[in-house]
């Protein structure tokens, strides 16, 4: 009966929660000791039930004596018997009340038991329902853990977010600065420019001044003059009295005088270069090709080097009297050098572009320079004028060559937009256009034919009276550039298979192909050129070196020592055959000779 | 860009004075917030800008002024002060410059130090030296917190042959109460250039007669290519 009892709620409570079991040592080693008890309690009341059963058999016992006795008196009848009998009764007796003295202590033991059981019951109570308590706190600890940690988690995501973010923002930031960096330069470059232009105008303006100013005393000073041929001592006096308070007017007569002086000095220099040009024909026969080179001079090393322009430089021509060179650059000018005495000296800056130049042609007079520019446009410059004196637009991609023909009143230009150009210079309009399927990157003309190279890996021949392509050449790379032998007898071309083509105009089946170790074409608009005698190719290679080929052998004449540090975009060979100036990516300009 | 297209577009159409008038270019060079694009501004604005930035490359700013009855515009080259802002651009700063304005911050001994790195640098872009430099102590309105002394910077100054000045672009009391210091400072110095200019422009009018447009090149190389050659 206890055992049950005190068993139950250890059962149920593993009923329950078995879960728990492991968890809770507590509960366990509540049970333990109910165990632990049960087992002492039972042990104690064992003896008194198994005492009670005896004294129950012994009562048994004693009963079937007393009848044994009642009824043996009758059959023995000793009072020897009955009075033993009696003690023994009496004995019994007295164990009886002893025993049932025993029975009542373990009765109150008993009780006593219960009513610790019955406390203990209510203290197991009470640690349960705390434990539920506890329960319920933990399940709401774990449930705001979880918040928490959730909550963390999101924070933490934002927070790598933000710090990719910010990196972003970072690098776009530097890339702005470098952009910012980048357009205060051209900025700055523009504004020296002006500051340059103004200066020039403010000069050339002051000049006109002195001249008109000499022009206006021009009378007034002939007057004393004549006067003053007779030379006596008193009119010279006058005239030193009149000269002194016109000090002012003196100053400028005498750069009156020169003034004319300083005009015709900017005339002889065009007359100059027009006088260089008449090695074999007349001064006046524009038509025919000027200039004949006997011998090229293989260059062999750079006799002076600039950075001619702010960035990197795109064409380079000489003009037809050797000495003098324009460079177009990608800053948007073009800069006319003269070369003295192995320097190159500054003499002038063409702009007018609105963006950077992509090739250059002198004249064959000298007087006029010719330019494609990315910004779609054709210009033409005289040379006296830093403003453009004609702008060819129609375009609608950058203009990757500008050409004159031969007779001088009409330019060629090729462009980006897949088409040929020709242009009326009297009209200044455009008079014919020519689709040439593709990407155009340079020109060559004559009176009658147009050579286009193309990005289609084509060289096309075109007659320019009928529009039509008269021949094909294929390559095996974009072509780069053209170029027509001082003779008109051989194009070259330079193409991005690395290698250099010679075709026969007449027989535009013969070729010869020219390439170098180490030879490779730094940009879709490398520009191969010949040499003025038609016995040299030269072409500068992506690595900073130029290459020079014999034509009449075919092989390497020369590989010039490396000076550039960037890729050399253009070469142009001086007609006197004496010069090779060479250019780059990085605004460096290199003059090289054999001396 | 935007701006400074707009900017370079109008000085060319609109605002580009009748080629008469004179331009000085004006370069500040000094470390980074020594208070540079505060003295040009207070100068071409007549006041102390209200925040500014760290420049980028260069700003311009350009004042028209008068002096002897001649209308002279001072075109000022607030340039950056931090390394990373300048790089390229050094070499513009330089070119074709008529005068240098070396700034330095009275309560920053540092950028009085660095002052000799800045005169190298403009000793390296070939400055000659009929190029009037001057030095300027900038904030000398936090007088309390001075680092560098008056006698310490005129004895620098002196030895670099240049006229000192200690300003502030933000209250610039200077000696005179009224008169606007900083603009009295810019003022001397464009005035120091046209007393010198006329001397370089009467010596192409002479020579011009002889050598003709050669001159005229020569002058202009003579001014500022030679930063360009390599030899």
């Amino acid at each position: 009966m206890a055992t049950t009892e005190h068993t139950k709620p250890g059962r149920q409570f593993r009923k329950t929660s078995p879960d728990s079991e492991h968890s809770e040592p507590w509960k366990r080693h509540i049970i333990l000791q109910l165990k632990h008890r049960d087992k002492a309690q039972k042990i104690a009341f064992q003896d008194v039930i198994r005492s009670y059963v005896n004294l129950l058999e012994r009562c048994a016992q004693s009963a079937v004596i007393t009848q044994g006795l009642l009824s043996s008196p009758r059959s023995f009848s000793s009072s020897e018997d009955l009075s033993s009998l009696k003690t023994a009764t009496g004995e019994l007796a007295y164990k009886v009340v002893e025993l049932q003295q025993q029975i009542k202590n373990k009765d109150t033991f008993l009780e006593r038991q219960h009513a610790r059981l019955n406390e203990t019951q209510v203290k197991l109570k009470a640690v349960e329902v705390e434990k539920d308590r506890l329960k319920s706190d933990v399940k709401v600890m774990t449930d705001s853990n979880l918040l928490l940690k959730n909550e963390y988690d999101t924070l933490r995501e934002r927070c790598q977010h933000l710090d990719e973010d910010y990196r972003k923002e970072n690098l776009h930031g530097s890339v702005l600065v470098e952009k910012m960096v980048h357009m205060k330069e051209q900025a700055a470059a523009r504004m020296n420019h002006l500051n340059e232009r103004r200066l020039r105008a403010r000069q050339a303006g002051l000049h006109k001044e002195l001249e008109m100013a000499a022009n206006k005393t021009l009378n007034i000073d002939k007057a004393p003059h004549s006067v003053s041929l007779p030379s006596s001592p008193l009119l010279r006096r006058k005239e030193g009295g009149e000269n002194l308070p016109s000090s002012q007017t003196r100053v400028f007569r005498s750069a009156s005088v020169t003034s004319p002086r300083l005009l015709g000095s900017i005339r002889g220099l065009f007359e100059k270069k027009r006088r260089g040009n008449s090695v074999s024909s007349l001064e006046e026969d524009v038509f025919t090709p000027i200039g004949v080179c006997l011998v090229a001079r293989v260059p062999n090393r750079v006799i002076f080097a600039v950075d001619a322009h702010e960035l990197g430089i795109n064409a380079v021509r000489f003009g037809p009297s050797s000495n003098l060179l324009a460079t177009g650059g990608t800053d948007r000018v073009i800069k006319l050098w003269e070369v003295i005495s192995g320097m190159l000296h500054h003499r002038g800056t063409l702009d007018g572009s609105n963006a950077g130049i992509t090739s250059i042609e002198f004249d064959s007079t000298g007087s006029r320079i010719l330019a494609g520019s990315n910004d779609n446009s054709a210009l033409i410059w005289r040379l006296d004028d830093s403003v453009p004196k004609f702008t060819l637009t129609g375009h609608s991609r950058k203009v990757t060559a500008a050409k004159f023909k031969c007779n001088l009143r009409q330019v060629v230009t090729g462009s980006g937009d897949r088409t040929v150009k020709i242009w009326d210079l009297g009209r200044a309009a455009c008079i014919q256009t020519i689709e040439v399927f593709s990407y155009c990157s340079d020109l060559v003309c004559s009176e009658y034919y147009i050579i286009s190279g193309h990005f289609d890996r084509k060289i096309r021949f075109w007659d320019s009276r009928a529009a039509s392509c008269t021949q094909e050449v294929p390559l095996q790379g974009r072509v780069t550039s053209l170029d027509i032998s001082p003779n008109h007898r051989e194009v070259l071309s330079c193409s991005r298979d690395e290698s250099l083509q010679l075709v026969d105009l007449r027989m535009s089946n013969t070729r010869m192909t020219f390439r170098a170790d180490g030879f490779k074409c730094g940009s879709d608009s490398t520009k191969a050129i010949f040499s003025p005698d038609g016995s040299y190719l030269a072409a500068g290679s992506a690595d900073g070196t130029v290459y020079i080929w014999n034509i009449n052998t075919g092989n390497l004449e020369t590989r010039l020592p490396v000076m550039h540090r960037t890729s050399v975009n253009a070469v142009a060979w001086s007609m006197s055959g004496e010069y090779m100036v060479s250019v780059d990516k990085s605004r460096c300009a290199m003059l090289w000779s054999d001396i | 860009m935007e701006s400074s297209l707009e900017f370079s577009s109008s000085l060319t159409s609109s605002t580009l004075p009748p080629p008469r008038t004179r331009i000085f270019k004006i370069i500040v060079i000094g470390d980074s917030g020594v208070g540079k694009t505060c003295l040009t501004y207070r100068f071409c604005a007549g006041k102390f800008p209200d925040k500014t930035e760290a420049t980028i490359g260069v700003d311009f700013r350009e004042k028209v002024i008068e002096i002897d009855g001649e209308k002279i515009k001072v075109q000022l080259w607030d340039t950056a002060g931090q390394e990373r802002f300048r790089k390229s651009m050094v070499q513009h700063y330089y070119r074709n410059v008529h005068a240098v304005v070396f700034v330095y911050d009275v309560t920053s001994a540092a950028s009085f130090r660095s002052l000799p790195a800045w005169i190298e640098e403009c000793r390296q872009h070939a400055l000659g030296h009929e190029v009037p430099r001057i030095l300027v102590g900038n904030k000398c309105d936090l007088r309390h917190a001075a680092q560098v002394s008056t006698e310490v910077a005129q004895q620098f100054a002196d030895a670099h042959s240049m006229p000192l000045f200690e300003t502030s672009a933000k209250s610039p009391q200077g000696g005179s109460n009224d008169s606007d210091h900083v603009e009295a400072i810019f003022m001397t110095v464009a005035h120091k250039l046209k007393s010198q200019k006329p001397l370089m422009l009467s010596q192409p009018a002479n020579t011009v007669t002889l050598r003709g447009r050669d001159q005229e090149e020569e002058e202009q190389r003579g001014s500022w290519g030679c930063g360009c050659w390599r030899s």
